[in-house]
C-alpha cells in the first residue's frame, strides 16, 4: 500500500541574495504519512518545521529553491503547476496555522472567513456554506453564534478552534497543524488535544502535528520525527523515543520539556543552533559526545531498530560506562562476610544523570567508590568508553572519571591553598605549563561560582566554609574535564540553602559541560530534581532502575514504594498528581 | 591572641614544612618561625632563649671558659671566685668549664638519640601505616614489645654489660625510644591515607612518593617534632641517670658524671662544697630539661588543634 504522502529528500533553500547565497531551511528530509496516521514533527524554533509544512502546502515564498519530491496520491506536488496545486490545497491538504490575530482577517467576520474556502474550492452556495460553517463550529465545540464575531472578539482557544474549523471546511485528507497549541494555556491545550483525537477517530484524518511541545505531541501521535537545523535527527515511535531517546538532541529536547519529568527542574540545551551551513553534524557544537568525524561529515538517518532511525555517527547516545557483575563484601568482626554490593549491573550513557538512591548502608557509596576505582580491581567488570577498566586510574587524564566525596572538610587538604588544591591533579600528571595551570584553576573556580582573585587563591582550604570547600573540590574535579563525575552525597553535610546552591550549580555545570554524572544520595526528592534515571539500592542490590518519573509514579518494588511514600507523606506531596 | 590566629599559625607552620620540601620561600619559613614563636607563652619563650643559650655555651665552650675541663687548674675544692667562677672540684678542675663542656655531652646525646629514633622510628611508622599488611603487623608487635619493656632497669642492665662509651649509650637509648615516634607516625599515616583528599589524589594518578611527600610528611612532621623534643629530654635524663649511677663513661665530662662524683664525695653535705660542686650541674640539668619541656609543651599546644582535627573521622 502506497502511503498517502511521501516526501523524498526534500531540501528547501532560501535564496538570500542575487549572488547565489542561500540558507538551507530543510536538508534532505524524507517522511511518509499513512492514511489516518498522526505524525509529530518536533524541533526548536528555526529547525525548519514550518518550512516543511509550507512546502507540503506549496505556500513557500518566491525566493526559494526546492529539491526533492513531495508525492501526494501519486502526484509530485513540487513539479505541479500552480493551478493544480490550488485544487489540492485546502481541499486535500489543509493547514492550521499557529493561532494569532494575523492569520485571520481582522475586518472580516469569522463566519465569512470560514465560508470563503468552501465557496472557492467546493463551489458551494453561500447559504450552504453558512450551514456547514455552523456544523463545523459544532464539531470543534464552538457555539455558532461566534460566526458573526470578529477575530479580535474571540479568545485564543476559540480562535484556534475557528482555525481548525476552517481547515476542516473542505474535508481534506491531510491536516497539518503548525504549533496549534503553543500559545494556549494547559486547559485549552488539553481540550484541543481531545478535539484532535476525536476528529481523527471520527473522520480518519491524517495529521502532521508540528510543535516544540513534546508532552502535547506525546499524547496524540504514534510516530515522531525530530528536526534540528533543517535535518531529521531521529525518527521513530513517539512513546519509545520519549522513554529512551537515542539522539542527544532528542534527549535535550525532552529534558527541556515540562510535563514529561514531573519533578525535575528544567534545563535547556546549552548553546545555539549553527548559523549557516556547517560541513559536519549541525548538532556538533552542542553535542556532549562529539568526535572528530562529526565535525567533518554529516550523518544520515540510519535505522538502529525496527521503525527507529537516528542520524548520528555513533548511533545515538553512547553508553559511557557499563558495569556488570559487581560484587564486594566486607569481613565483619566475627569473621562472616557481609555483602556490601551484590551482582550489580549498571549502564551510564554519555551526558546522562543517574541518581543512585538508597538508605544509609545500602551500599551506594561503596558502589560509587568501586566505579571510581577507589577499591582497585577484581570486583566486577567495568567498561569505560568501551575499554575494560582494570583498576587503572581513570582520573589521571582529561576525559576520565572524577569523584567528589561527601565530607567537605575532608575533600581538600586544610593545609593546601585553594590554588594548590585545585591545581593538584594537573601537578600530579604534569599537564599543561605552569602559567597555563593557574589560568585553568581560575577558570574552574569561576565556573563553580568562587572568586578567582589572588587573595582567594592563596587562602588555605581550612579557612573556607563547608559550601566553599565543596565547590573547591568540584572545581578540582572539573579541571580534569571529566566525562563522568561521581558525586557521592556531596550535599548531605551542607545546610539546606548551601546544599541547594551547590546542587543547582552542579546540575548547571553538568548541563553546560555535558558530562555524565552519577549522583549518590539518600534523598529521593533531590534525586528527582536532578536525575534522568534513578536506581534504587537496597542491601547492596539495585532493586529498581528507570526513568525518574516512572520510578516515582509507578514504583515496582515494595521498598521503592515505601521510599516514595515516606517522602511524599512527610513532604505533603501527593504522588501521581 | 585569638583562636583564629593560632589556627592560622598552624597553617603557617605547616606551610613552612611543605615549602621546605620545595626549597622555596625562605621568607615564609622565617615568617612561620616568627609566628610560631609569637604564639608561645612567656615560659616557652624564656625556655627557647634558654635552650639557645645552652646550645651557644656548648658550642663555644672553649671561648666562654678559662680552663680546660679536665685540667687541674687550681687547688681542690676552691669556692667560687674570680679565678674559678664556680670554684673547683676535689681534683681541682674548674666546675664552670665542666658545666660548659658537659652541656655538649647532654646535647649530643639528646640530639643524637632523638634524631635517630625520631627519624628512624618515623620512617618505620610511615612505612607501616602507609603500606599496611604484614610489615605493619610486624612493626606493631615490635612497638608493643619495646613499649612494654621497663626502660630504665633495662637501660641499667644493658649499660652495665656494654662498654659504657657514648656510642653504646646512644644505641641503647635509641633502641628504647624509637617506638613512640613510630607509633605516632604510623597511626597518623594510617588515618591519613583514608582521607578523601588523599584518595582523590591517588585516583588522579598520584604515586606513593607524591602522597607521602606532599600530603603525609607535612602533616606528620610537626607532630614528630614534638615527639623528638620529648625523646631528647628522656635521653638526657637517662644519660645523666646512668652517669649518676656510675654507669657512664668515667673519662667523659657530663653533668651526670659531675653529680656522680659530687655525691660520691663522702659527707659532702657536711661541707660547703655541695653548694658549688653539686648545685651547678643539678641546676644546669633541671634548667635544660625545663627548657625542653616548656618548648615541647608550647609546640604541642600550637599543633594541638590540628591533632584534634586529625582525630576527627
Amino acid at each position: 500500500m502506497t502511503p498517502l504522502l511521501q516526501i523524498n529528500d526534500l531540501s528547501v533553500d532560501y535564496l538570500t541574495d542575487e549572488n547565489g547565497g542561500y540558507f538551507r531551511a530543510t536538508d534532505r528530509i524524507s517522511l511518509t504519512l499513512e492514511k489516518g496516521e498522526m505524525l509529530a514533527v518536533v524541533g526548536e524554533s528555526g529547525s525548519g518545521k514550518t518550512t516543511l509544512a509550507l512546502s507540503i502546502m506549496g505556500l513557500l515564498p518566491e525566493n526559494v529553491s526546492v529539491k526533492g519530491s513531495i508525492i501526494f496520491k501519486g502526484n509530485d506536488l513540487n513539479s505541479m503547476p500552480e493551478e493544480d496545486k490550488d485544487t489540492i490545497r485546502w481541499k486535500e491538504i489543509a493547514i492550521v496555522f499557529q493561532n494569532s490575530l494575523e492569520v485571520l482577517n481582522p475586518v472580516m467576520r469569522v463566519g465569512d472567513q470560514i465560508c470563503e474556502p468552501m465557496i472557492k474550492h467546493l463551489h458551494l452556495e453561500e447559504d450552504e456554506a453558512k450551514k456547514r460553517s455552523s456544523e463545523l463550529f459544532g464539531l470543534v465545540d464552538l457555539d455558532p453564534v461566534w460566526l458573526e464575531a470578529y477575530p479580535h472578539q474571540l479568545s485564543g482557544g476559540m480562535r484556534q478552534r475557528a482555525l481548525i474549523a476552517m481547515a476542516l471546511s473542505c474535508q481534506p485528507d491531510i491536516l497539518i497543524l503548525d504549533e496549534v497549541t503553543s500559545a494556549l494555556d494547559a486547559f485549552t491545550k488539553a481540550k484541543i488535544a481531545d478535539l484532535l483525537i476525536r476528529l481523527q477517530k471520527d473522520f480518519g484524518y491524517s495529521m502532521i502535528l508540528i510543535s516544540h511541545d513534546i508532552s502535547f505531541l506525546s499524547s496524540l501521535t504514534n510516530r515522531m520525527m525530530v528536526m534540528y537545523a533543517g535535518r531529521a535527527m531521529e525518527r521513530g515511535d513517539t512513546d519509545k523515543m520519549i522513554d529512551h531517546p537515542l539522539h542527544p538532541y532528542t534527549r535535550g529536547l525532552i529534558n527541556s520539556t515540562p510535563g514529561i519529568f514531573l519533578y525535575r527542574d528544567l534545563w535547556g540545551i546549552p548553546g545555539e543552533a549553527p548559523e549557516g551551513e556547517v560541513p559536519g553534524c549541525p548538532f556538533y557544537s552542542r553535542c556532549t559526545q562529539r568526535i572528530q568525524q562529526c565535525k567533518t561529515s554529516c550523518p544520515d538517518l540510519r535505522p538502529v531498530d525496527i521503525e527507529r532511525e537516528v542520524a548520528c555517527h555513533l548511533g545515538g547516545v553512547v553508553t559511557l560506562l557499563s558495569a556488570s557483575g559487581m560484587n564486594y563484601s566486607y569481613r565483619m568482626p566475627d569473621g562472616k562476610m557481609l555483602d556490601a554490593i551484590k551482582d550489580v549491573c549498571l549502564d551510564i550513557s554519555e551526558g546522562e544523570v543517574l541518581a543512585i538512591v538508597g538508605q544509609t548502608g545500602s551500599g551506594k557509596s561503596t558502589l560509587a567508590h568501586m566505579l571510581a576505582g577507589v577499591m582497585g580491581s577484581g570486583f566486577g567488570e567495568v567498561l569505560f568508553k568501551g575499554n575494560r577498566m582494570n583498576g587503572e586510574r581513570y582520573g589521571s587524564h582529561y576525559g576520565g572519571i572524577q569523584i567528589v566525596f561527601q565530607d567537605p572538610v575532608n575533600a581538600t587538604s586544610s593545609r593546601f591553598t585553594v590554588l594548590d588544591a585545585v591545581k593538584e591533579p594537573l601537578d600530579i600528571n604534569n599537564l599543561e605549563r605552569l602559567d597555563e595551570r593557574i589560568k585553568l584553576v581560575k577558570l574552574a573556580l569561576s565556573s563553580v561560582g568562587l572568586p578567582c582573585s589572588d587573595e582567594f587563591l592563596n587562602q588555605f582550604c581550612g579557612s573556607l566554609s563547608g559550601g566553599q570547600r565543596q565547590r573547591v573540590a568540584l572545581a578540582r574535579a572539573l579541571i580534569m574535564k571529566p566525562k563522568l563525575l561521581i558525586a557521592d552525597e556531596i550535599t548531605s553535610s551542607l545546610d539546606v540553602s548551601t546544599s541547594a546552591n551547590v546542587l543547582r550549580l552542579l546540575k548547571g555545570l553538568q548541563n553546560s559541560q555535558g558530562f555524565a554524572m552519577i549522583y549518590i544520595t539518600h534523598d529521593l526528592m533531590i534525586a528527582l530534581k536532578v536525575a534522568d534515571r534513578i536506581a534504587i539500592m537496597e542491601r547492596g542490590r539495585i532493586i529498581e532502575i528507570g526513568n525518574s518519573h516512572q520510578v516515582m509514579l509507578h514504583p515496582h518494588e515494595e521498598a521503592t514504594r515505601k521510599l516514595v511514600e515516606a517522602k511524599t507523606n512527610r513532604g505533603g506531596l501527593i504522588p501521581g498528581g | 591572641m585569638g583562636k583564629g590566629a593560632i589556627k592560622t599559625d598552624i597553617f603557617w607552620l605547616q606551610n613552612h614544612w611543605r615549602n621546605q620540601w620545595h626549597q622555596r620561600y625562605w621568607k615564609h619559613i622565617i615568617e612561620s618561625i616568627r609566628r610560631t614563636f609569637a604564639s608561645f607563652t612567656m615560659a616557652g619563650r624564656i625556655s627557647l632563649i634558654g635552650l639557645l643559650l645552652i646550645i651557644f655555651v656548648a658550642i663555644f665552650a672553649p671561648f666562654v671558659t678559662m680552663h680546660e675541663p679536665s685540667a687541674i687548674s687550681g687547688s681542690s675544692l676552691v669556692p667560687p671566685g674570680p679565678e674559678h667562677i664556680l670554684g673547683t672540684d676535689e681534683l681541682g678542675m674548674d666546675i664552670w668549664s665542666q658545666i660548659c663542656y658537659g652541656a655538649r655531652m647532654s646535647l649530643v646525646i639528646g640530639l643524637a638519640v632523638s634524631l635517630i629514633s625520631g627519624v628512624g622510628g618515623g620512617i618505620l611508622g610511615l612505612l607501616g601505616g602507609y603500606m599496611g599488611g604484614n610489615w605493619d603487623k610486624l612493626l606493631l608487635r615490635a612497638i608493643d614489645i619495646t613499649m612494654a619493656l621497663p626502660s630504665f632497669p633495662l637501660l641499667i642492665v644493658i649499660a652495665a654489660f656494654l662498654n659504657p662509651n657514648i656510642v653504646n649509650v646512644i644505641l641503647v637509648l635509641v633502641f628504647l625510644s624509637w617506638a613512640r615516634p613510630a607509633r605516632i607516625v604510623r597511626s597518623s599515616a594510617l588515618s591519613m591515607k583514608k582521607q578523601q583528599y588523599i584518595i582523590s589524589a591517588r585516583l588522579n594518578g598520584a604515586g606513593s612518593s607524591y602522597i607521602i611527600r606532599r600530603h603525609i610528611m607535612p602533616e606528620v612532621l610537626p607532630i614528630l617534632f614534638v615527639s623528638i623534643l620529648n625523646i631528647a629530654s628522656y635521653a638526657i635524663v637517662a644519660e645523666s641517670g646512668l652517669a649518676f649511677l656510675g654507669l657512664g663513661d668515667p673519662t667523659s665530662k657530663s653533668w651526670g658524671m659531675m653529680l656522680h662524683y659530687a655525691t660520691s664525695f663522702r659527707s659532702i653535705y657536711f661541707t660547703p662544697y655541695w653548694q658549688w660542686w653539686l648545685i651547678p650541674p643539678l641546676v644546669a640539668l633541671i634548667f635544660l630539661l625545663l627548657c625542653l619541656a616548656f618548648v615541647g609543651r608550647d609546640m604541642e599546644r600550637v599543633i594541638d588543634p590540628k591533632l584534634r582535627m586529625g582525630g576527627r573521622s
